[in-house]
């Protein structure tokens, strides 16, 4: 059974407006279907799938705003809706209510779509995990991940006439292989199923697990880095959550400062929601279109995004980067795009001397906001780098860094870039990085 | 439930399904948020749905759909026996399932008030009274203050006979206070970080954490960290809160100890263990000081119920036997590899999803000293208060930490307010060193609302109990 288009779900969304029958309502519908198959041992042990259809209603008036939220067919869920919301909002205590945005200009594309993603299979998924398995099998090694494939379809309607709607695919193919005495890693990220390359991926992971063997000890310290994209994306990622967004900015707890030049020239981090390879998607979660910011120029601290709140508060627009509103979080960076480099990965590897190389970071964490310093493991193959070329494997190392330094730091950008999704399924496309001093603490 | 449960075992058995069980869930979460005094917000969440598990040619397949009507679920019965078969292609060994008693009953999380018979204004008057303590400290930037209760009603029923009715309640609160200056951003939370501490139980939990009799004290000492001395370093002595206990727990014992972990199960994912079955009865895996335990029993735990999420009914299993490690959470399918029965830990985080090996409560069990007396015979050390950071390998193993709150002890007292402290080792050296547990008094079942597993991701509630506990020779730093 396909997904209700979505310019059915406007219509629903209408249905509902209709019934508020008033000013200050917004309704946002998402239908959502998705399939995950997990491998572990070279055999599938985990394979699910999940439909669903939420329906959000915020109701604001007379300074006040409540929420409400529905998911699934449930008996009179218009009414049920409006009744919760309402109870809400006529309970909230008087407070700073945001008013609704206006509609906008915007066109409702281009969104991250392919009609093969939507019409993925189990057994298409499970051939991906024969074409990985296979390959780990004949290396003699083990591989474990997963195959997931998702199709989302999203209507955002206001009272003040914002009408949007846009359909968007994402798939991934994720692996880790192990062999005696250590593993590989490797992911891949993409609108179309057909991006996956499940055998390039294999390959991939089979080459780090086979390097990765039998690893020694490192002693921690400052050393010159090599990081993947892997590793790269969640530099990234913890950078854009600690400041990008205006609300930190307004809370004084983001390391930016506009104008200053913190890192190095190397460095250019923007959110570009229309560009064509991170996972592109026209508006926010209230509906206004989402433009393009540039954060970091050439190392100096530029704009912040802004939700309607954030940008109330500034006298400026939006810029599209609002989560599910009211909410204490603020803005958030969803298609992060660090710009690419002149230098092939050997060349940033060669150009290192004497450092480490890290395919992946894993369990990353603040440890001080203000100064950007996290903390984390490497995994999955970490390799001495020594006389400009990849050694031998080293064992995990915990690293507590500031991004802030690191980034100031960098000597060398790839210029081959990756598409990475994290948790929240943000896109992150970004390039492999040099960096000269890189602290490992244990 | 029970007409929906059984219509799906049905088409799922005439679909091939040599084993199958359902879980239908209703859920309703009500949130109140007041920040800043400014900014208020009051939602309701309602959900409801199906997960249909099942065994077809020795695979397992999992379906799940938010309709209940009979064309939705026989679609998701089929559906599930589709992807079983397809996963059949990959499986060298079918599926063995752990025997487990069938099981009909049902279970109530005993509640004094029922949190959704609470007015909205008498939530909302306590969460402004909080807030408004906190803005009157002066020099406070943000302050804010929240409460969220889930009601969740489960019908479980498999294709063994099980037949079973939950009903489970959580009530949850918590605020924050966060001061800055030029170069430092220092928040205290209360009664726990991470937004709220939260229980399986009525509004009674609420009022038992008097958050606007503590507003204040915690905004005060926001602000006092910012001129606070930093965090001495080197290898000290540390003394922990319960709180920061109950989350050194739940990483480095409750995670290692799910036998999925050990099977490489979560390998691509949340990692492995360190704690392999060949190490049972006989790796010292702490001092004589640490039993732990999971216990699905412990009265208000977040892990609390009656039976797990494949019909295995709530039970304690011990973990760490006075720093002995002998024992895991485990599964049906896990328990199995080994001849063992389930411990009762599959959990789903909702009906659209496979329940995984979740810890229930991992509990520290209380020992005999207390706070007053540990920092009493402490020569020189930190006394950490409150999670601020976490990190751990993925064999749980390499572990950083960092609180809110520190105080540095010198001679038995506590001399001076420290900030930013970090502490790192290495799980089991670090267990070794446990000298001493505070006792019954001080023992507390503490709420983790984020425990994070699975693909799909899978957000659970955890419940650990703890009390103080003291540690020696420890790497502390201050982050810089």
């Amino acid at each position: 059974m396909s997904l209700t288009p979505a310019v059915h779900l406007l219509a629903l969304a209408d249905s509902i407006l209709e019934r508020v029958g008033r000013d200050g309502a917004e309704v946002a519908v998402v239908e959502h279907e998705e399939g995950l198959t997990r491998f572990a041992r070279n055999q599938i042990h985990q394979n699910v799938a999940e439909r669903s259809r939420r329906f959000r209603l915020r109701l604001m008036g007379d300074e006040q705003v409540g929420v409400a939220e529905i998911r699934g067919d449930v008996e009179d869920l218009p009414g049920r809706l409006v009744a919760a919301a309402e109870a809400a909002r006529q309970l909230a205590p008087p407070g700073e209510v945001t008013p609704l945005p206006r509609p906008d200009a915007g066109s409702d594309g281009p969104a991250a779509h392919s009609p093969a993603t939507a019409a993925c299979t189990p057994e298409w998924r499970a051939d991906q995990v024969l074409t990985v398995a296979g390959l780990h099998v004949a290396a003699g090694l083990e591989a474990f991940g997963a195959v997931q494939t998702s199709v989302t379809h999203t209507a955002i309607a206001n009272s003040l006439g914002v009408r949007r709607h846009a359909e968007s695919t994402a798939a991934g193919l994720v692996c880790v292989a192990r062999g005696q005495s250590g593993w590989g890693y490797a992911d891949r990220h993409h609108r179309d199923i057909g991006g996956l390359d499940a055998r390039s991926l294999a390959e991939e992971t089979v080459e780090t697990c086979r390097r990765n063997q039998g690893a020694t000890t490192l002693e921690p310290g400052i050393y010159p880095v090599v990081l993947s994209p892997y590793a790269v994306a969640d530099l990234v990622g913890h950078l854009a959550d600690l400041g990008f967004s205006a609300l930190a900015h307004q809370e004084h707890r983001s390391f930016m400062r506009p104008g200053e030049k913190l890192m190095s020239s190397l460095v250019s981090i923007a959110d570009d929601a229309s560009h064509p390879e991170a996972m592109p998607f026209p508006f926010d979660d209230e509906g206004v279109s989402t433009r393009g910011v540039s954060c970091i120029e050439e190392g100096v601290c530029r704009s912040f995004l802004h939700d309607s709140a954030t940008a109330l508060r500034e006298g400026v627009p939006s810029t599209g980067h609002a989560l599910p509103m009211p909410n204490t979080f603020g803005p958030w960076a969803r298609h992060l795009v660090v710009s690419a480099g002149e230098s092939s990965l050997d060349e940033l590897i060669a150009g290192c001397g004497r450092g480490l190389y890290v395919t992946r970071f894993w369990y990353v964490r603040d440890v001080h906001p203000l100064r950007a310093v996290i903390t984390g493991m490497t995994r999955d193959g970490t390799f001495l780098i020594e006389d400009g070329r990849v050694g031998r494997p080293v064992r995990d190392l915990r690293f507590t860094q500031s991004i802030v330094d690191a980034l100031a730091d960098v000597q060398g950008v790839g210029r081959e870039r990756s598409i990475e999704l994290d948790e929240g399924e943000r896109a992150m496309l970004v390039p492999a990085l040099s960096i000269r001093r890189f602290a490992f603490t244990s | 439930m029970k007409d929906i449960a059984e219509l799906a075992l049905d088409v799922a058995a005439s679909s091939g399904a040599a084993y199958a069980d359902c879980r239908v869930v209703q859920r309703g979460i009500q949130a109140l948020t007041v920040k800043d005094g400014r900014f208020a917000e009051v939602s309701s969440f309602e959900d409801e749905g199906v997960g249909i598990r099942v065994i077809v040619d020795g695979a397992w397949g999992f379906a799940s759909v938010d309709r209940l009507d009979s064309d939705s679920l026989g679609e998701a019965a089929r559906t599930a026996c589709r992807i079983a078969r397809a996963s059949a292609r990959l499986r060298r060994q079918p599926v063995r399932l752990a025997p487990a008693p069938v099981a009909v009953g049902a279970y109530l999380t005993p509640v004094e008030r029922d949190p959704f018979e609470v007015s909205l204004e008498e939530k909302m008057d306590l969460l402004v009274r909080a807030d408004e303590a906190m803005a009157g400290v002066e020099g406070i930037t943000t302050h804010q203050a929240s409460l969220e209760f889930v009601r969740e009603h489960r019908f479980f029923a498999s294709s063994e006979g099980s037949q079973i009715e939950q009903v489970i309640v959580e009530s949850g609160g918590g605020m924050d206070a966060t001061a800055t200056s030029a170069d430092e951003v220092q928040t205290r939370s209360f009664p726990n970080s991470f937004g709220r501490h939260q229980l399986c139980a009525g509004y009674e939990a609420i009022e038992a954490m008097d958050l606007a009799g503590n507003a204040e004290r915690i905004a005060t000492e926001a602000i006092a960290l910012l001129s606070a001395a930093p965090c001495p370093t080197g290898s000290l002595t540390l003394i922990l809160d319960g709180t920061q206990a109950a989350l050194q727990v739940h990483e480095s014992c409750g995670h290692p100890t799910e036998l999925d972990r050990v099977r490489g199960d979560e390998a691509a994912y949340a990692g492995t263990s360190f704690l392999t079955p060949d190490l049972i009865g006989r790796f010292r895996y702490g001092s004589e000081q640490v039993t732990i335990t999971a216990d699905a029993t412990t009265p208000g735990g977040l892990g609390t119920y009656g039976w797990d999420d494949e019909g295995v009914a709530a039970q304690r299993t011990v973990l760490v036997d006075q720093g002995l490690f002998c024992g895991y959470m485990s599964s049906r399918e896990t328990a199995a590899d080994y001849g063992w029965s389930s411990s009762g830990a599959m959990r789903a985080e909702s009906w659209n999803r496979i329940p995984l090996i979740r810890m229930t409560n991992v509990n520290l069990e209380p020992g005999e000293s207390s706070l007053e007396e540990m920092i009493a015979t402490t020569a020189h050390g930190v006394f950490l208060e409150t999670n601020r950071s976490w990190s751990i390998d993925d064999r749980r193993l390499n572990f950083q930490f960092g609180t809110q709150n520190g105080w540095e002890i010198r001679d038995g007292k506590r001399v001076r307010l420290v900030k930013n402290a970090l502490y790192a080792g290495r799980t089991p050296e670090f267990w070794r060193t446990c000298d001493a547990v505070a006792g019954p008094s001080e023992w507390r079942v503490w709420g983790t609302v984020n425990c994070g597993k699975g693909q799909p991701s899978q957000v659970i509630r955890v419940g650990h109990g703890a009390a103080p506990c003291r540690f020696h020779d420890v790497t502390v730093t201050a982050a810089s």
